[in-house]
């Protein structure tokens, strides 16, 4: 009985590797730096939150729908920009829902494209959803002319990105109030629904998707219809927290929210994965961004670990399916 | 039926000269402009513009052509270009520089050849971590800052003519030309990865040493890569971690363009010269029609979108034909 236990303890770890290493490396900083668990330094971490985790919640649809998605380093960049361009004509709410909105269309127009194509490989949507990116980063660059919109610059008033950027209820940001009811939805979506199993069966086994009845090229745009949405999302949500929008301000969101899916332990195989796990890896990351932080690692060093947990994650992730 | 036939075959002529087709719509269209496009000084310095990624692209061809992909060509390119700066600057000699900026390349081969091949990852993101991973350690080694080169010689490298007017760039490129088509065409190791990329359980079984074969493949795409680095530092006359941002993605979408597939087995360096060219040249018919450099961005992601798409779509009717 407890040689199971025992065994089922190891298993644990031996599934969760990269997780328990960032977990001992949040410890062993807790160690050394007392202040990382103060209240101070608590309360960033819930503030650095913003963003992210909206959109590793949409990679983690299509990656468990067995794609990839390069491409919402041009939505979060579009969204931005169009959305501070329409507060004087629309008003803050209109511009709220239409940038939203906007999210969901690039992310079904990639959809489409990729359906028409037929690309089925990770290869031939990495590439492909690139050259969306590029599109749409193109496209906000004509939009601004490279300069840097300002949400103080508008002339109507703008409360609710202010409210959503800066302001608490309790201790939590309300953001992360926001993100939370989204996550809880988008579980139940994945998990009851039956479009949610659906995208699980197109990861798990494209043809047997098929086979079952199921149409897969509406099931994969609506996968990344989703994740285009998330992404309209992060990007009010960063808008909101830096009060600028830029044609560059998606940048390297993409690697970021895949790190983060991978972390969590969602497979880049498809199939398989939860957005719960995701969100667990969301809050490792950021965590482990903090203790480099506090450790007074540079950026750039920052960077070389993104990257190595990145390569180790996907090289023990692919080693557990053996 | 007849008529289908015949749109069938016409449909595979041009989906395989694709890259050839686009050169003379270029060409023709640039007939009507008034520009100095049709000189030998626009066409030798497109040569020089492009030898860099062509250069790369050489080894990148490789790896495809076993059935791989290398993204992280970019970070690998940077990291060559600072070493050997970072060594002449230390006094240490030219040819020493670049050896140790190529063994740095032969390394990082080797661990993409580890994760990819004898580990069985997918190339895509595991190379795209890898990538990141690079250009950390660049901007770290050199605090972001771009690195002048103080010694005179090594400048020269990559801005001699030579024959009375040829860039010096343009003899690297050609002479790497000659050594890879020979390479993939006249060794059993070029015909040993196209067996590889066709069909990898065939060719294990055929007694080929699959592992190892491929392995090679990865660490002469990271050699190129880094050769191509210290020739681009010369050419600028400094090691900067900005160089190589788009060069991944860039010449691995050129290798497709030009006809070499991702499936694998297919294509040449022929094909590979001829769409890395495709790219440089519509940079230089956009340049020269004086197109904004924003709406160059937008051409260029509606270029790649275009072919992989028609890429895949071809593959997509070959699969519902059988």
């Amino acid at each position: 009985m407890t040689k199971t236990k025992q065994n089922s303890v190891l298993e644990f770890f031996k599934q969760n590797l990269v997780l328990c290493g960032i977990v001992v490396l949040i410890i062993v900083t807790a160690i050394a730096e007392p202040k990382f668990l103060g209240a101070a330094n608590l309360n960033n971490v819930l503030r650095q939150l913003g963003p992210l985790p909206f959109a590793a919640l949409g990679m983690t649809f299509v990656i468990i729908a067995g794609f990839i998605d390069l491409s919402i380093v041009g939505i979060i960049s579009l969204v931005g920009v169009i959305t501070v361009g329409l507060i004087d004509p629309l008003g803050q709410g209109g511009a709220l829902l239409v940038g939203i909105l906007l999210g969901a269309f690039l992310g079904w127009l990639n959809g489409l494209v990729l359906t028409t194509c037929g690309a089925m490989t990770q290869a031939e949507v990495l590439f492909i959803t690139y050259g969306m990116s590029s599109i749409y980063m193109a496209l906000a660059l004509i939009y601004t002319q490279s300069e840097t919109l300002r949400l103080a610059k508008s002339e109507k008033s703008y409360s609710i990105f202010t409210t959503l950027g800066s302001k608490n209820l309790g201790i939590i940001p309300v953001v992360l109030i926001l993100f939370i009811v989204i996550l809880v939805l988008m579980h139940l979506f994945l998990r009851k629904t039956i479009w949610g199993r659906a995208i699980s069966l197109l990861g798990g086994n494209k043809d047997a998707a098929y086979l079952v009845g199921f149409n897969v090229k509406s099931t994969m745009r609506l996968a990344y219809t989703i994740n285009g949405l998330m992404s309209g999302l992060a990007s009010i949500a960063l808008l909101s927290r830096v009060t600028t929008a830029t044609a560059t301000s998606g940048t390297n969101y993409e690697t970021n929210a895949i790190l983060c899916v991978v972390v969590g332990g969602t497979t880049l195989k498809g199939g398989k994965g939860s957005v719960l796990r995701t969100m667990l890896g969301v809050v490792l990351i950021t965590l482990l961004g903090n203790c480099m932080n506090m450790l007074g690692l540079s950026t750039y060093m920052q960077t070389v670990m993104r990257g190595t947990v990145l390569v180790v994650a996907i090289w023990l992730d692919n080693r557990k399916e053996l | 039926m007849n008529a289908k036939a015949n749109v069938n075959k016409v449909w595979k002529v041009i989906s395989k000269q694709k890259a050839v087709i686009a050169i003379i719509a270029l060409m023709v269209m640039m007939l009507f402009s008034d520009t100095t496009f049709y000189t030998a000084y626009n066409w030798l310095d497109m040569l020089r513009s492009t030898a860099v990624l062509e250069i790369v692209a050489f080894g990148v061809t490789v790896a495809v052509i076993c059935g791989g992909c290398d993204l992280s060509v970019g970070g690998t390119l940077c990291l060559g270009g600072i070493l050997a700066v970072m060594m002449v600057n230390n006094g240490y000699p030219i040819w020493l520089a670049f050896v140790v900026a190529l063994l740095s390349g032969a390394v990082v081969g080797f661990i993409n050849g580890f994760l990819v091949v004898h580990q069985k990852t997918e190339p895509f993101i595991i190379t795209l971590g890898m990538g990141m991973l690079l250009k950390g350690i660049c901007q770290q080694l050199t605090d972001a800052h771009p690195l002048t080169c103080t010694s005179l010689d090594f400048m020269q490298i990559a801005n001699k003519k030579f024959f009375g007017g040829i860039p010096s760039l343009v003899v690297y490129m050609l002479i790497l030309f000659i050594l890879f088509f020979c390479l993939l065409r006249f060794t059993s190791f070029g015909r040993n990865c196209y067996a590889i990329g066709g069909n990898y359980e065939v060719a294990k079984y055929s007694g080929i040493k699959v592992v190892p074969i491929k392995w090679t493949a990865f660490v002469i795409s990271g050699v190129t890569a880094t050769l191509a680095g210290v020739l681009l530092a010369s050419r600028m006359n400094t090691g900067s971690s900005v160089y190589g941002d788009t060069t991944g993605m860039l010449v691995n979408c050129g290798v497709v363009i030009g006809g070499t597939s991702f499936a694998g087995g297919v294509g040449g360096i022929v094909e590979s010269f001829i769409g890395l060219f495709v790219i440089q040249l519509l940079t230089n018919c956009m340049n020269q029609l004086g197109i904004s450099g924003y709406a160059q961005t937008l051409c260029e992601g509606i270029l790649i979108v275009l072919i992989i798409g028609a890429d895949c779509f071809g593959r997509k009717l070959k699969r519902e034909r059988v």
